[in-house]
């Protein structure tokens, strides 16, 4: 169990750059999430961490010690692929033991503890089966005991619930969390599901084209987001954002003039709103419905109006309204978030209301 | 819309279902048991030949054949065979198989004991236990000890068959993971020459061959056939090779080294057990290239240095015993035996090589 550093680390393939300078650092035994869309460089800070990439520039560090040159097998990581990429020559029990294979662990010591690691992740009847005759439920479990068992620095998770199915997605994602909580093991998990990195991490390093565009807590990123990226990447159904011109007078979004608070230096902006926080409740800017799409818990609807097309949810089953429907909307300033367009930065210190 | 409807609406009567019905299962069983008549009477004349080298090779007499015994043993061994084809498709449970097989082999035993038994007997296979031969049939004068005991002859064929297939496999093996696994300068030009050497018939290249092993003063030892079949299978199983590796997922080489192991010992432990089917399959036709060998095993030698097989079957064939029948029918189900075998046992591997192809 680790510290974990990176400090301005580059990865350059040919002239195209995977990753580009980006600096993190974990405490020992925390959980956090890389978070991006596919090709934002995650998996090539994944593999960096592991020791199967070297970085172009920059440092890795564990516990403060430099490791860019320690080869993959001298780092003791833990990964499990997405693929799982079990052993299938080998049984689960012989899986599970590969990893003490090289160490030298006298045979009875190394079953002593394969046994315990498999009782963890509750796969204990399995040990004697081939991965093919294996679940993915199951295969997911026994790559996690391959990576556990070698008490490594740090645990990389690399898209570990993608190949499930929802139901079981659930049940994986509390069932990882509590074992990594158990063992006190330093841990990243990478992934391009928002819902997965929120749950599980205590904190989300959000990747956008090899670079970060913002870490922090869940609660942080989805209410305080710093970029436009980071704000339209988390959150479902996505957040609204209507480009728009900020002057003295107040926010102008075509030809509708929308109230501001605090500091109004005129520049072109984009006011993000999440769909939970608009309301159509009678006053505001008339809008039309233009369609309407039950969720189950609630109804998510999408609006035309002057500002453009918003979304908004109503906590109803049933819709309420109906395509072509005549409603107005409006929105908090509290729940206001407003970018500058040209730095794509949140602006400190200025909201907007309707 | 009026003209829609009536080409959408299906006609007034509903037509009769169960007639079609059993008109397409008549017709589908014609058209089955037509093709299956047709590959039976096209596989007789491909089948015979085989047939009759075993009955000959234990019924003919010095000076001929009679063709009674072979018609006659024919007529029971056919029938038999077909019938043991008929029932290994038509059950596919492993006992029913097993029984079927038991059935054919007690009919053909009972079939040709009755018919042609007495005709049958072991003298045509003396030259396994004779070492001379030559000499008991032509007197001791004749033949001056060229012509060898066919167990000298079966051994070099062994050591060439066997030593050709390992270094195949060593050298495909290794050299198919580097060119899946690694990048280096000219690796798809390495590539395309490797097939375009498969272009040339190394026939073609026979008398170049004789002159670079005449040079290097391998000419009449066993080392040139062995090293010149390694060389001309190569390119082809390096290729085989390289598709088996390429269907092996990198996670699970990358989840080795990050569990301890070396690259090598990745390779080892990992990657190598998944491409089992490839290095089996390779070596069964390899074995088998270097077994059956007979032009550059007879091109590489000037004089009698060296006997295998091949050209044992020749000389019994051609040169010593004018046309005892019987005795080359006998080395030639003793030639055949081996590779036989190896097809038997090990043919779920060698179709695999098609799979591993389309994979890679």
């Amino acid at each position: 169990m680790a510290r974990v550093e990176l400090q301005n680390v580059t990865k350059d393939w040919g002239t195209a750059k995977a990753v580009d300078d980006i600096s993190l650092s974990l405490e020992q035994g925390e959980f956090a999430a890389v978070l991006g869309p596919s090709g934002c460089g995650k998996s090539t800070t994944l593999f960096m961490l592991a020791g199967i990439y070297m970085p172009t520039r920059g440092d890795i560090l564990f516990d403060g010690a430099r490791v860019n040159d320690v080869e993959a097998r001298d780092r003791n990581v833990g990964i499990v692929f997405q693929s799982y990429a079990l052993y299938p020559n080998m049984t689960v029990l012989q899986n599970i033991l590969f990893p003490l294979r090289f160490k030298k662990v006298p045979k009875a010591e190394a079953e002593k503890s394969a046994r315990e690691i498999a009782e963890l992740v509750e796969i204990s009847s399995l040990l004697d089966r081939k991965p093919s005759q294996l679940s993915g439920g199951q295969q997911q479990r026994v790559a996690l005991a391959r990576a556990l068992i070698k008490k490594p620095n740090l645990l990389l998770l690399d898209e570990p619930l993608s190949n499930l199915d929802a139901t079981l997605r659930l049940s994986m994602r509390m069932e990882i969390r509590r074992i990594q909580r158990e063992l006190g093991v330093t841990t990243i998990l990478v992934t391009h599901d928002q819902i997965e990195a929120m749950t599980m991490a205590d904190r989300i390093i959000c990747m956008n084209a090899g670079r970060i565009e913002q870490e922090g807590t869940p609660e942080a990123l989805y209410t305080r987001p710093e970029t436009v990226f980071a704000a339209s990447f988390i959150g479902s159904p996505p957040i609204n954002l209507l480009p728009g011109e900020l002057t003295a007078d107040g926010l102008r979004i075509g030809e509708t003039l929308l109230a501001t608070r605090g500091e109004t230096n005129a520049r072109s902006v984009k006011l993000g709103i999440r769909p939970e926080h608009v309301v159509a409740n009678g006053h505001g800017i008339p809008a039309e419905i233009i369609s309407a799409e039950a969720l189950g818990r609630e109804t998510l609807y999408t609006a035309r109006s002057a500002l453009g097309d918003t979304r908004f949810l109503e906590a109803t089953s049933a819709p309420k309204y109906k395509a072509g429907e005549q409603v107005r909307l409006s929105f908090d300033a509290a729940h206001s978030i407003l970018f500058d367009a040209e730095r794509d930065r949140r602006l400190e210190g200025v909201s907007a209301h309707a | 819309m009026s003209g829609l409807q009536r080409i959408a609406r299906p006609a007034a009567a509903s037509p009769d279902w169960s007639r079609l019905a059993v008109r397409a299962r008549r017709l589908g069983a014609l058209r089955r048991w037509s093709l299956v008549g047709f590959l039976t009477l096209v596989s007789i004349p491909i089948l015979l030949p085989f047939f009759w080298v075993v009955v000959i090779s234990f019924s003919a007499r010095t000076g001929g054949v009679d063709s009674a015994v072979l018609w006659r043993a024919c007529a029971v061994l056919v029938p038999c065979v077909l019938g043991y084809a008929a029932a290994h498709v038509l059950f596919p449970a492993r006992q029913h198989r097993m029984v079927s097989a038991v059935v054919a082999t007690a009919v053909a035993v009972a079939g040709l004991w009755l018919l042609v038994g007495s005709d049958l007997h072991l003298d045509n296979y003396r030259f396994l236990v004779s070492p001379n031969l030559v000499e008991e049939i032509r007197g001791a004068a004749t033949a001056g000890g060229q012509f060898p005991w066919v167990w000298n002859a079966f051994f070099n064929s062994l050591a060439v068959a066997a030593t050709s297939m390992a270094a195949k496999v060593t050298i495909a093996t290794l050299a198919g993971y580097y060119l899946s696994r690694f990048a280096f300068r000219g690796r798809s030009l390495f590539l395309q020459s490797l097939l375009i050497l498969e272009v040339f018939h190394p026939w073609m290249l026979t008398i170049p061959i004789f002159l670079v092993i005449f040079w290097v003063g391998l000419l009449n030892t066993l080392s040139a056939p062995i090293l010149v079949l390694t060389v001309i299978d190569l390119p082809f199983f390096i290729f085989i090779m390289k598709g088996f590796f390429d269907a092996v997922p990198w996670d699970i080489e990358m989840s080795a080294m990050t569990d301890g192991a070396t690259r090598r010992q990745a390779f080892w432990h990992v990657v190598l057990p998944q491409a089992y089917g490839g290095i089996i399959a390779i070596s069964v036709l390899g074995f088998i290239r270097g077994w059956e060998e007979y032009v550059f095993v007879t091109a590489l030698r000037t004089g009698n240095s060296y006997w295998v097989m091949s050209t044992y079957l020749y000389y019994v064939a051609e040169d010593v015993m004018g046309v005892d029948y019987g005795l080359v029918a006998a080395v030639s189900v003793f030639y055949m035996l081996p590779s036989l075998l190896l097809y038997l046992f090990l043919q779920k591997y060698l179709t695999q090589l098609t799979l591993g192809g389309v994979k890679g």
